[in-house]
C-alpha cells in the first residue's frame, strides 16, 4: 500500500483549525499545514508543546551574563588598579556589561535557533506548497495510505476546504 | 507614481498584499534623481570627513573647553531617534496594541538606519579613526584592556548590542513578508527575494518556533531600549561636569528619545503614505494615535526640564546655578528658548483632535520637535562645556564647515537608505497587518464615514 499526500485549501482560519482536530481525532496519517500568519487557532489545534526556542534563548543569555563576568572581573585581575584603596572588582558597571551581554547573546541564540529549529535556510520546498499558503489561503497536506484517502478527502471537504486534491507518490516529511 | 486604487472598505489578506507589494514595483525618475541627491551629498560628507582625517580635528571647531559638540549632538540625536522604532516594535507589541502593525517596520527600519547613521558619529569624532577597535574588550599591544568603569566602554557595548538586536529583530520580522515577496516578483527580484527568504513557507513548525522567538526577542528588546538611552545620558552624568552631572539623566533622555523618535516616524510617513499611495494602510487612526505619544511624551519632557530647573535651585550649589543661569539667559540662551518652544509649547496643540489628523499641520509640528530635540541635545552638551568651574577657562564655539558638511551629509545617508529600502523591501509589514485586519477595516470604515 503506498502513501499519498492531499493537499488542501481553505479561505478561514477557523474551518482550518477544525478540520485539523477532525483529523487528529481521527487519527489518520500525518499532516503539516500552512498559512498566511502565525495562527493562534491552528496551533492551538495541531496541540504542540511550546517552541524549545526559549530554551536556547534562556541558554544565549546565560552565556551572556557569564561572559560579561568573565570579562570584566578576568582584565581587572589582569590589570589590578588600586584606586585609592577601593574595593578592586566594581560591581555596578559590570552589572552593565553583564546585562548588555545577556540580550545580545539571548538575541542572537533565540535568531539561529528559530532558523535551525524552522529548517532554514532551505531551497526545498515542503510537499504541497503553493504561493497563496502565504497570501491568502490556509493550507493542510495530509500524508496517509491509499485506502484512507477517500475518508480524509471527504473529512475535509466537510469541514469547508475550498479544494481538495491528491498528489501521488509525495514523499513524507 | 500614478495614484493608488482604493483598497475595499473591507480589504482581504490579498488586498493588503497588493497593496504593499505594488510599492515594491520599478520606480520612477524622480525617485532615483532623489537618492542620486542622497548619496551626492554623502559623498561630499565623507570628502570632508577623509580630509579631517588626513588634518586632524583641527579642521572641525572643537577647541578646549568645547571638546565635544555637533558630532556627539548628532550621536545621541539619533540614538534618540532610533528608539521609537523598537518602542513600537517591541514594548508595544508586547502590550498588544492594535495601531502599531501599519506603522512598526517604517519605524523599526528607521531605528535600523538611525542607529548606524548614530554609530558614525563616535568614529567620525576620533583623530585616529584607525584605533576605534580600543573601545572593544581588545586588548592594546601593551596588554592594557579597555577599562570597564569607563562610561564610553559601556556606550560601546550597548550600541553595538542595540544595532545587533534591532538588526536581527527586523530581519525575523522580514522573512515571512519577503517569502509573499517571492512568489509575486519575477525576474532578478524573484532570484533577490528568494535569497532573503531563506526557504520560508509558513509551515505550522516555522511559525511555531517564530512566534515564541518573536515575543522573547520583543521582551529581551524592551529593557535594551531603555537600558541603551540611559547609558548614552550617562556619557554626561557620570562627568563631574556642571549641567551634566545629574541623576535625572536616565529617565529624562529615555522620554526625550521617544518624543524625538516618534515625532520623526510621523515626519517620514506623512509625505511617505503620499508618495507611496499607502494612504488606505496608513489612516487618520493611526497618525491620531502616533501623535497622542507625541503629546505625551512631550508633557514627560517638560517636566523632566522643570525637575531639572528645580533640582538646581534646591541644591544650592552656585557653579551649577551658575551653568544654568548662562544656558536659560547667557549668550546661548536663545537655543534654551527654542528648544521649549518647540518641545513644550507647539506640542501642545495635539490636545486638540482635529490637529492630530491634520497631516499638514502634524507634519509641521513634529519638524519643529525635531529641531527642538536636536538644540535640546546641543544645549546640554555643547552649551554646558562652554561654562566650565574655571572662569579663565571659559570660550565659545563655533563649528566649522567640516562639521556642518558631516551633518547634512548624515541626513542624507539616513534619508537615502530609509528611501531605499522603502522601495525594495515591504515598508508595511503584510504579515501583522492580517493578523490585525479586523482593526484596519475599523479605521477604514472609520476614515471613509469621515471622508463621506
Amino acid at each position: 500500500m503506498s502513501t499519498i499526500a492531499i493537499i488542501s485549501s481553505f479561505a478561514d482560519e477557523t474551518q482550518c483549525a477544525q478540520a485539523i482536530e477532525e483529523l487528529r481525532a481521527a487519527q489518520v496519517g500525518d499532516f503539516n499545514t500552512f498559512s498566511p500568519i502565525p495562527s493562534h487557532k491552528i496551533e492551538h489545534a495541531i496541540g504542540r508543546s511550546k517552541s524549545p526556542v526559549r530554551w536556547l534563548v534562556l541558554a544565549g543569555g546565560i552565556s551572556g551574563v557569564l561572559t560579561g563576568l568573565a570579562i570584566t572581573i578576568g582584565t581587572t585581575y589582569e590589570w589590578r588598579l588600586n584606586a585609592g584603596g577601593r574595593p578592586l572588582l566594581s560591581w555596578p558597571p559590570f552589572i552593565i556589561i553583564c546585562f548588555e551581554l545577556m540580550v545580545l547573546l539571548g538575541g542572537i541564540f533565540g535568531f539561529f535557533g528559530v532558523l535551525m529549529l524552522s529548517g532554514v535556510p532551505t531551497t526545498a520546498m515542503a510537499p504541497g506548497y503553493n504561493g497563496r499558503f502565504g497570501e491568502d489561503r490556509f493550507g493542510i497536506v495530509v500524508r496517509c495510505e491509499e485506502a484512507e484517502a477517500a475518508r480524509v478527502e471527504s473529512m475535509l471537504k466537510e469541514s469547508g476546504a475550498e479544494e481538495v486534491v491528491r498528489e501521488d507518490g509525495a514523499q513524507p516529511r | 507614481m500614478a495614484a493608488a486604487p482604493k483598497i475595499p472598505v473591507e480589504p482581504s489578506y490579498r488586498d493588503i498584499d497588493r497593496s504593499v507589494l505594488r510599492v515594491m514595483e520599478p520606480a520612477g525618475l524622480a525617485y532615483w534623481a532623489w537618492i542620486g541627491l542622497c548619496f551626492t551629498l554623502v559623498a561630499i560628507a565623507a570628502g570632508f570627513w577623509v580630509r579631517q582625517i588626513y588634518s586632524g580635528l583641527g579642521v572641525t571647531g572643537l577647541r578646549q573647553p568645547v571638546m565635544w559638540a555637533i558630532y556627539i549632538t548628532n550621536f545621541v540625536f539619533w540614538v534618540g531617534i532610533a528608539h521609537s522604532g523598537t518602542l513600537i516594535s517591541a514594548i508595544l507589541f508586547l502590550f498588544r496594541t492594535k495601531w502599531r502593525t501599519a506603522v512598526y517596520r517604517a519605524a523599526e527600519t528607521m531605528t535600523i538606519f538611525a542607529v548606524a547613521t548614530a554609530a558614525l558619529y563616535p568614529l567620525i569624532h576620533l583623530g585616529r579613526v584607525w584605533f576605534f577597535y580600543w573601545l572593544l574588550p581588545y586588548p592594546n599591544q601593551r596588554y592594557l584592556q579597555p577599562d570597564f568603569r569607563s562610561p564610553l566602554v559601556w556606550d560601546a557595548f550597548a550600541v553595538s548590542t542595540y544595532l545587533t538586536i534591532s538588526a536581527l529583530f527586523w530581519t525575523m520580522g522580514l522573512i515571512p513578508d519577503v517569502a509573499n515577496a517571492r512568489e509575486a516578483a519575477s525576474g532578478w527580484r524573484k532570484k533577490f527575494y528568494t535569497l532573503l527568504a531563506m526557504g520560508w513557507q509558513g509551515t505550522d513548525r516555522q511559525w511555531r518556533h517564530y512566534s515564541m522567538a518573536y515575543l522573547l526577542m520583543a521582551g529581551l528588546a524592551t529593557p535594551l531600549v531603555l537600558s541603551v538611552h540611559s547609558v548614552v545620558s550617562w556619557d554626561f552624568a557620570m562627568a563631574i561636569n556642571p549641567g551634566w552631572h545629574s541623576t535625572i539623566f536616565a529617565p529624562y533622555f529615555v522620554a526625550g528619545a521617544i518624543f524625538s523618535g516618534v515625532a520623526m516616524v510621523i515626519t517620514l510617513l506623512i509625505p511617505m503614505r503620499r508618495l507611496l499611495g499607502i494612504e488606505d494602510l496608513l489612516t487618520e487612526w493611526h497618525f491620531d494615535n502616533l501623535a497622542k505619544v507625541v503629546l505625551l511624551t512631550s508633557l514627560v519632557v517638560s517636566y523632566a526640564y522643570l525637575t531639572e530647573a528645580f533640582m538646581v535651585w534646591y541644591a544650592g550649589d552656585p557653579i551649577e546655578q551658575m551653568t544654568f543661569h548662562m544656558r536659560y539667559f547667557g549668550p546661548w540662551g536663545w537655543m534654551y528658548w527654542v528648544m521649549v518652544s518647540c518641545n513644550c509649547v507647539i506640542p501642545l496643540l495635539l490636545f486638540s483632535p482635529r490637529i492630530r489628523v491634520n497631516m499638514r499641520a502634524l507634519w509641521v509640528i513634529t519638524i519643529f520637535v525635531n529641531i527642538g530635540m536636536w538644540f535640546e541635545r546641543f544645549v546640554i552638551i555643547a552649551g554646558s562645556l562652554t561654562a566650565n568651574f574655571e572662569p579663565s577657562q571659559w570660550a565659545g564655539y563655533r563649528p566649522s564647515i567640516t562639521e556642518i558638511m558631516i551633518t547634512v551629509g548624515s541626513f542624507a545617508w539616513f534619508l537615502g537608505l530609509f528611501s531605499l529600502f522603502s522601495r525594495f523591501l515591504p515598508i508595511i509589514s503584510m504579515t501583522e497587518l492580517k493578523e490585525g485586519i479586523v482593526w484596519l477595516r475599523k479605521a477604514l470604515k472609520m476614515d471613509r464615514v469621515k471622508a463621506a
